[in-house]
């Protein structure tokens, strides 16, 4: 009498590592670095400077930053709230984490440009510049005020300080792991606690020190303009292109083995619902302050806007609400495309153009030329080689990451769930 | 419609939910259309099994959550430019961006309501008795930790007899029948 039950259950292939078709990935990534590197500096020659290059590049910069640093944060996420969807990402995370050198070197060639991109930083005599009429009254004046904040040695402390930090919580996440893969079933719970440990402060330094950065990296860029929203709303931009990523490179992973295994619907659609989420508070926050600003229509704050709305600014700002949020949001919706492999990647390569749509807008009003004045130059369409490069060889290098370890974490007790079939655990 | 009386259907009794969603695939499979599974939550193979389609409630959260929109946006529209005109910080009366918290918060409401009770008003609900009550082990199972598939009366393939072997071979915990 009785069926046997539990007979169902998959079992974990032997091979656990990056499944062969890794390598093709690298190749391509390589490959279209390497033209989209050609293109750019010929861009660069057309236009005779290589302003937009390193404007393109900041681009570049913050959305590696965000796989690379909010993937790190993501897996601390994970470690504290737990839940299956994790158990599949821990590795892929992982590997973003550890592209965090490639990341450095990227700030690096803007930590070596700032007075091509920062006016804090170009402007050495204040007074001179506002005689010349270079810069505006209100530019001199918070130039000034905030020198001891914006000025290169607290840029580099800063952002050296940030990269230690974030270095320091990737080695311990990275070596952890392997540990606990090493160590025996028995320990898994010391082994939980461990990760809780180490992640509940990480996620509360983290939030600390990517606000750091992205208000010398971004916000600074228009040395007036403040928003107490700004670390928030890249924290949340994080989250949401990092999901994004993920959810391509599970879908991507799972054409071979051990992700065909592990990947069911279910998780599928569990990361597509928390991604949707992301997408709400993402337009959430971004509103708010919007509407904030909107409503004090203060001399000191609306100029951010105007710079950004004013000039055909309006065209892009329109597009990059319907980009940004209402695609991914209406398709989210849709419980049918969060279960469909295919169009699921579909949505979230979407979401990683949407993510780069909107840091332009963030970025380009910032100088003058642009404010206010959006016009065809050919250094503006820098803002799509530069960061398709730099993307593209990110790419290439995650994927060596992802191709040094084994693709799963093994000891963990969700990992007999993720291989029963669906109904077990409904 | 008449009182029914007679056989309501057979229930069969399962301790899991994987006996359950593989009993249900397989009468599905021979031929059986009057046949439903209860869980005590919610099992979503256990409805593809059985040939669950498309139901409604997206449609009517959809258009539940547009009416939410458009009616806070006119009613915002209607008292900040025609009803009640107020010069706000010399802004222009129809001022869209700050009526959009409140139109938002109205589709999400609307949607949110027109789901929970489309949902209730397609499943039939509120509906105070069902055959199946009739079976003390499904009063005592259906809502804890037992699953149970019916096959019903009103199936050309049903009887009493045959149905009852047929059920027993997917070795469930009991097979009792079930009166109108």
């Amino acid at each position: 009498m009785g069926m046997a039950h539990n007979n169902h259950a998959k079992t974990l292939p032997a091979d656990l590592g990056a499944p062969a078709f890794v390598d093709g990935w690298k190749t391509r990534a390589l490959a279209i670095g390497l033209v989209s590197s050609v293109i750019a500096a010929l861009l660069a020659f057309a236009d005779g400077s290589i302003d937009h290059v390193l404007r393109a590049w900041l681009l570049g910069l913050v959305l590696t930053f965000g796989w690379a640093v909010g993937g790190l944060a993501l897996l601390m996420v994970q470690y504290l709230s737990g839940g299956k969807w994790g158990l599949l990402l821990r590795r892929p995370l992982e590997a973003a984490s550890r592209t965090l050198p490639l990341v450095f070197v990227y700030w690096l060639v803007i930590a070596f440009s700032l007075k091509k991109l920062y006016l804090w930083a170009a402007v050495g005599d204040v007074g001179a510049a506002l005689k010349s009429g270079w810069i505006s009254e209100a530019q001199a004046h918070a130039i000034e005020f905030k020198r001891p904040m914006l000025n290169p040695t607290a840029f580099f402390v800063t952002g050296l300080v940030c990269f230690a930090i974030w270095g320091f919580y990737t080695w311990r996440l990275n070596v952890l792991g392997l540990e606990r893969d090493a160590a025996s079933p028995a320990t898994t719970p010391e082994w939980i606690k461990r990760f809780e440990n180490i992640s509940g402060p990480g996620v509360l330094v983290y939030s600390i020190t990517m606000t750091a950065a992205v208000i010398y990296w971004v916000m600074s860029l228009d040395p007036t303009w403040y928003s107490s929203v700004y670390g928030l709303l890249f924290l949340v931009g994080q989250a949401y292109s990092v999901l994004a990523l993920s959810i391509i490179v599970a879908i991507s992973l799972s054409k071979g083995e051990p992700f065909k295994t592990i990947l069911r619907p279910t998780e599928q659609h569990d990361l597509g619902k928390f991604t949707f989420a992301f997408v709400m508070l993402n337009i959430y926050l971004a509103f708010s302050q919007f509407l904030i600003i909107w409503s004090g229509n203060l001399p000191e704050e609306i100029p951010w806007y105007l710079d950004r709305i004013r000039g055909h600014w309006g065209i892009i700002v329109t597009l990059d609400f319907l980009f940004h949020w209402l695609i991914p949001f209406t398709l989210l919706l849709s419980r049918d495309i969060k279960r469909n492999k295919k169009r699921l990647v579909r949505v979230c390569q979407w979401m990683v153009f949407a993510k780069a749509f909107d840091l332009f807008w963030l970025i380009e009003p910032n100088f003058k030329d642009a404010a206010r004045n959006l016009h065809f130059s050919w250094g503006i369409l820098e803002y799509v080689a530069v960061p398709v490069a730099m993307v593209a060889f990110w790419v290439a290098f995650y994927c060596t990451r992802l191709q040094t370890r084994p693709l799963v974490q093994t000891n963990d007790p969700h990992l007999a769930e993720i291989l029963e079939p669906e109904h077990v655990h409904a | 419609m008449p009182p029914r009386e007679g056989t309501y259907g057979l229930l069969a009794e399962f301790d899991t939910p994987g006996d359950l969603v593989r009993a249900a695939r397989q009468a599905r499979l021979d031929g059986w259309r009057r046949l439903d599974c209860y869980t005590p939550y919610p099992v979503e193979e256990a409805a593809e099994a059985i040939g669950f389609h498309r139901n409604k409630v997206p449609l009517v959260t959809l258009v539940g959550g547009l009416m939410g929109l458009v009616a806070m946006f006119l009613l915002e529209m209607w008292i900040s430019v025609l009803a009640y005109p107020l010069n706000i910080g010399g802004r222009p009366t129809y001022s869209w961006p700050a009526f959009i918290v409140p139109a938002f918060e109205w589709t999400i409401l609307f949607a949110g309501l027109s789901a929970a009770f489309g949902m209730l008003a397609l499943n039939g609900l509120p509906t105070l008795y069902h055959p199946l009550f009739n079976a003390p082990n499904f009063r005592d199972g259906a809502t804890t930790d037992k699953f149970f598939l019916c096959l019903e009366a009103l199936d050309p393939k049903f009887d009493l007899v045959e149905t009852r072997a047929y059920l027993t071979s997917f070795q469930p915990v009991s097979v009792v029948e079930v009166e109108y």
